[in-house]
């Protein structure tokens, strides 16, 4: 009766909000999030459902405008007007992330102008020192306080196992999903998996699974491929959610890794639970999330820096993608104003560089108006890369 | 030349269809340009890609049949149903300034809808920068502020020329430097030193976008704007370098569009590949703008 | 652009000068000493937290974000854009930070020594990099990019910030003292390492209480300003505050200036003398002030605006009694902490949970009875521009006083036009007088 595998991805992908309203209506808690630095593990543990809250970048931006100014990360800023408009009403709290400085300041403007009855915000070190660590840990604490006096349960260890165990699962199986991009042609698109992982942001983490497993038995037996395409490219940037813009990057070539929120980065690695549940959450997501938001440096002695080894500190976990995935070339994405991470541009390039492998920077100011260009950039690209 | 080679009796086209103008060039297999046609875009005429073909074999001589590949470039590229192929506008001007100054290395093109810069090396695209974010800092930017004076954009050149003290515009918005425009004439400045300043200002935007990539000469200015003295004038001061300009700036992207059609089918006869000519008809552009 | 005319009418406290020329001063003394072969240190806005430890280790400060200014005021920061620019960093960044970046590739082009076009000789190669996450995350940013250039270790300096709420939250504020002060003995460890030598514990005790004693002035100075009329204008605050929000030179003769300026702006309070000739409008101004244009306030006054209160990010924390804390470190941790999270209390109880920097303007406007805010969004410096809207919304919503929003930049100083804003001045006036008699009709005292 329901669609299965990449069929179901594109229902959710195009109705995300169903499946949460369905279970809010049930009486299920409902909590939207809009960054992956949150530990969703913590709110499966207390049987609430997570809803990752993406931008519209369709939706042009009229009530955010009276609250923020123009020159402002667009994707948050996309949120809170969407927020502004009541398209998420079905939310029963949010919780923010000091990731970036729009998200800290959107949170707190959200906060002011919406009046759901759970709200959170975490605080986030900026660095990855041992006493930042055990902050970011309390921060975390203080979050379970909060959400227990919400959902009026009590956090269980096993209950948090269970949840970070299912979780652990889900990092597994995107994994898996990339593995899939090794070949060429690749067994699935950039432009399918966009559509996969938004639609595994917007389910429970059982049904994200469940929808995982059957993407990977889906497209490893079906017959109509994707198509090897000029190149097969590394994308690089914050988070590219909409399939639109993915699909303009693969117009002449094979998107086989997408470095970035929506796409293989929140779901590196995995939790690894030594003693203390919500230290190994702290460790997990401070340091394996490669968001450019996180002051990482990687020094000679202590008072020397070479600039080729930091470049390798910080961007060394690419080289192995470079060559496991067969990266011809490099497309760093980002929307304006996203400063994080374009202070990395040239330093990122430097890096690509020194292995050979080129890259093309492209800003898009998050608009449809701006794909036609964006078009025009990444072939352009491939026309310089042969 | 043409007698020796095997495609001596085929002609290749491109056709360039930008923002403001649509262009059309026609080479036969030496590469000699037999038909050089330049007609509006504009929102009404956008669907008559054929119309400017057709004008472009008229001139010719040519039927349709006889030309054997036709390649589309432009914003409007993907939208020609009867080209063979659409490769951007960035390589096609970096191919067709090659075949007019065979020491290029820069190209400094200014549109009417962007800006963009290409790093050259033998004809080939390597590296480029675009400026695509808003009208400042392309041609859009003077045409607007020239309706605010009043003036056409022919009128530009001859009136910069008579500038003492060009003026300083401070603001690179399109928008706010019209009403600056407007503020600096009911200053009482004078109309020839706005026009100035407008170019020096417009020039120094490009040029900003250009030391991204690095200028190595020799350097190339192409687009609508390289026909206006003024602002060739000024693009040399803001980049210190002497600037070249091809005859027909406006078709250097229709003439390497063209280039690269002839220089595929000479790939394909190397590779001993049959040549076979596309049966095709000249249709309307179907426009989209979502790519 | 200029305003024009030149004359000058805003009432100036006499004894800010001398602490004004303590930023010349200090930066000649500092040159000298540079020259002499004293480790430099380029850092950013800290807010008493690593500055001590530098001062005590006697390490010669610049600070590229001032720097960046300056090069702004001396015409030559558009070339350094430029090179930015074409280094590949994107134009949306920071002006500052590209101003920077552009003087970094030139310093390392010339093999380390100051370019001959920068002024006041230049910044010198630093030892290391001190940068802060508090405020603004482009600036940590910035620094780390500045690895490019300079082959120095970058040392980035904690700031927690926890929501208004979550700031209640049991053990909140003593998780944000333990990891500050932790962090704060490592960067200790850090200093000694990169200039070979041990802290004077005395030396940085007695630092740090300096620090503490002249912000408590300087923050009493600011006190006396809530009289009517307003005897100090912002703009002497301005000139007064690097010596406070920077350490400059020599801290008890630090203290004695502030001192001084208190005496003075007392004796006006006594005698009522007002800033400028007369006090029509009271305003608040947020955030950074438009630097190279500032007789703009001079044609304002004119008019009878007295700017009384001004860019919560340059004012001092509030005094608090730490002397029951021995270690210096955690003192110095605690006082830093203090500049935010002395707030968090009273925005919660007044429901202002958008944060410390929207709360301050609601306590400034009605402590220091403002009739209209004056707000100044910076194109390439969104840390001192994100909460403007709100804050003119809710300046409106809650107290009844309407905001002017003019816009500038920090190094792009064309795009501020103070003509724009004198040409409005008009009819703000006309919303001044307004809301003053909506507010008296809601009942507010002002």
């Amino acid at each position: 009766m329901a669609a299965k595998g990449l069929l179901r991805a594109e229902e959710v992908y195009h109705d995300p909000t169903r499946r949460v309203r369905e279970l809010r209506a049930k009486g299920k808690k409902v909590i939207g999030y809009p960054c992956v630095y949150v530990p969703l593990e913590l709110l499966a543990a207390l049987d609430i459902v997570p809803y990752r809250i993406c931008g519209e970048m369709r939706e042009p931006v009229t009530e955010a405008d009276r609250v923020l100014p123009a020159s402002f990360c667009p994707i948050m800023r996309s949120c809170l007007d969407c927020s502004l408009k009541g398209r998420h009403d079905f939310l029963d709290g949010t919780i923010t992330v000091h990731a970036s400085d729009p998200q800290e300041k959107t949170a707190r403007i959200w906060q002011s102008y919406t009046r759901l009855p759970y709200f959170h915000f975490i605080d986030m070190p900026g660095t990855t020192r041992t006493e930042a660590l055990e902050y970011f840990a309390s921060q975390l604490d203080g979050m379970v306080t909060t959400l227990e006096t919400f959902s009026g349960k009590k956090l269980s260890a096993d209950r948090l196992n269970k949840a970070i165990e299912a979780y652990n699962q889900q990092r597994l199986l995107v994994q898996s999903l990339f593995e899939l991009t090794k070949p060429s042609p690749p067994l699935v698109s950039g432009t399918e998996i966009v559509k996969v992982i938004k639609a595994v942001m917007s389910l429970p983490v059982d049904e994200g699974n469940q929808l995982l497993n059957e993407v990977l038995e889906e497209v490893k037996a079906r017959k109509e491929k994707p198509q090897a395409k000029r190149a097969r490219l590394l994308l690089w940037g914050s988070t590219t959610d909409d399939a639109a813009v993915m699909s303009i990057l693969e117009s002449n070539a094979n998107v086989v890794f997408a470095e970035d929120c929506a796409g293989y980065r929140p779901y590196r690695g995995k939790v690894i639970v030594a003693t203390d549940e919500v230290m190994a959450l702290a460790i997990h997501y401070l340091l394996e999330i490669t968001c450019a938001r996180t002051f990482v440096q990687s020094t000679a002695t202590p008072t020397k820096k070479d600039y080729q080894q930091d470049l390798q500190g910080r961007y060394g976990y690419l080289k192995s993608i470079i060559s496991d995935w067969k990266i011809d070339g490099v497309i760093l994405l980002l929307v304006r104003y996203c400063d994080p991470f374009a202070f990395e541009v040239p330093a990122v390039k430097d890096y690509f560089a020194s292995l050979g492998i080129p890259a093309t920077y492209i800003e898009y100011d998050y608009t449809e108006g701006s794909l036609a260009p964006m078009r025009t950039r990444v072939e352009a690209f491939l026309e310089t890369i042969g | 030349m043409a007698e020796a080679s095997p495609l001596h009796h085929l002609y290749f086209a491109g056709i360039d269809i930008g923002s403001t103008m649509t262009k059309a060039v026609i080479i036969d297999a030496a590469g000699a340009v037999i038909a050089a046609i330049k007609g509006p875009t504009g929102a009404e005429h956008r669907h008559l890609a054929n119309e400017v073909m057709a004008k472009a074999l008229e001139s010719a001589g040519l039927k349709l049949e006889e030309i054997f590949r036709i390649v589309a470039t432009g914003y409007g590229r993907f939208n020609v149903p009867f080209a063979d192929e659409h490769i951007t506008e960035l390589s096609c001007h970096a191919r067709g300034v090659y075949h007019v100054f065979p020491g290029a290395r820069t190209v400094v093109d200014i549109g009417g809808q962007d800006a963009k810069c290409l790093k050259v090396r033998e004809g080939r695209l390597v590296d480029f920068a675009m400026n695509d974010k808003c009208a400042a800092g392309t041609g859009r930017f003077l045409e607007l502020t020239a309706q605010s004076l009043g003036v056409g954009l022919e009128g530009l050149a001859a009136l910069s020329q008579k500038a003492t003290k060009p003026v300083e515009i401070s603001n690179m918005c399109t928008i706010f430097a019209q009403q600056e425009v407007v503020m600096r004439l009911s200053q009482g400045e004078r109309i020839e030193d706005i026009i100035a300043g407008l170019h020096r200002a417009l020039a120094e935007r490009v040029a900003a976008l250009a030391r991204r990539l690095g200028v190595e000469p020799e350097v190339v200015l192409t687009g609508g704007v390289a026909k206006n003295a003024g602002m060739v004038q000024a693009m040399r001061a803001a980049l210190g370098c002497d600037l070249l300009v091809p005859p027909e700036p406006l078709l250097t992207g229709a003439l390497g569009a063209a280039l690269l059609a002839k220089e595929h089918t000479e790939r394909l006869l190397a590779q001993g590949k049959p040549l076979e000519v596309k049966a095709r008809r000249l249709e309307k552009a179907t426009f989209y703008t979502g790519g | 652009m200029t305003t024009g005319e030149k004359k000058r009418v805003i009432n100036r406290v006499k004894a800010m000068y001398p602490l004004r020329a303590k930023v010349d001063e200090s930066y000649m003394r500092s040159l000298e000493a540079i020259k002499a072969g004293k480790p430099t240190v380029w850092a950013m806005l800290n807010f008493c937290y690593g500055d001590p430890v530098l001062k005590a280790m006697d390490i010669e400060v610049v600070y590229p974000e001032n720097y960046g200014a300056a090069l702004a005021a001396a015409g030559v920061a558009r070339e350094y854009l430029d090179r930015a620019d074409a280094e590949g960093f994107p134009t949306h960044l920071c002006g500052y930070s590209r101003a920077n970046f552009g003087y970094a590739a030139r310093l390392m082009e010339l093999g380390g020594q100051p370019p001959p076009e920068a002024p006041m000789g230049g910044m010198p190669k630093p030892l290391f990099l001190l940068s802060s996450v508090a405020v603004c995350d482009a600036r940590y940013k910035w620094f780390q990019a500045l690895g490019r250039y300079l082959d120095v270790p970058v040392w980035t300096l904690e700031a927690p910030l926890p929501g208004i709420r979550e700031f209640q939250l049991k053990d909140c504020y003593e998780e944000m003292v333990r990891l500050s002060t932790r962090h704060l003995r490592d960067f200790i460890a850090f200093v000694e390492k990169a200039v070979g030598r041990k802290m004077d514990w005395d030396k940085l005790d007695e630092i740090a209480n300096l620090m503490m004693e002249i912000n408590r002035v300087s923050h009493e100075i600011n006190e006396l300003r809530k009289a009517k009329p307003c005897p100090m204008h912002s703009r002497d605050f301005w000139s007064a505050m690097p010596p406070a929000l920077f350490l400059l030179g020599d801290l008890k003769e630090s203290l004695q200036l502030y001192k001084n300026l208190y005496d003075e702006v007392a004796e006006r309070v006594k005698n009522g003398t007002s800033a400028i000739p007369e006090e029509k409008y009271r305003l608040v101004f947020a955030e950074l002030p438009p630097w190279h244009s500032l007789d703009l306030f001079d044609r304002l006054a004119e008019r009878g605006w007295n700017f009384v209160i001004e860019s919560f990010g340059y004012h001092p924390p509030p005094p608090v009694d730490l002397s029951h804390v021995s270690d210096p470190i955690e003192r110095i941790a605690r006082y830093s902490l203090q500049r935010m999270v002395s707030n968090y209390k009273d925005a919660l109880e007044k429901n202002v949970v958008a944060g410390v920097d929207v709360y301050i303007y609601l306590k400034y406007v009605s402590e220091w009875k403002c009739d209209g805010a004056f707000l100044h969004p910076l194109v390439s410096c969104r840390s001192a521009s994100t909460h403007l809207p709100h804050l003119a919304n809710i300046l409106m919503e809650r107290l009844k006083v309407p905001s002017l929003i003019v816009e500038g930049d920090i190094v792009d100083l064309r795009l501020f036009n103070p003509q724009d804003a004198l040409l409005r001045a008009e009819p703000f006036e006309e919303a001044m007088e307004h809301y003053r008699k909506v507010r008296r009709e809601a009942g507010f005292d002002w």
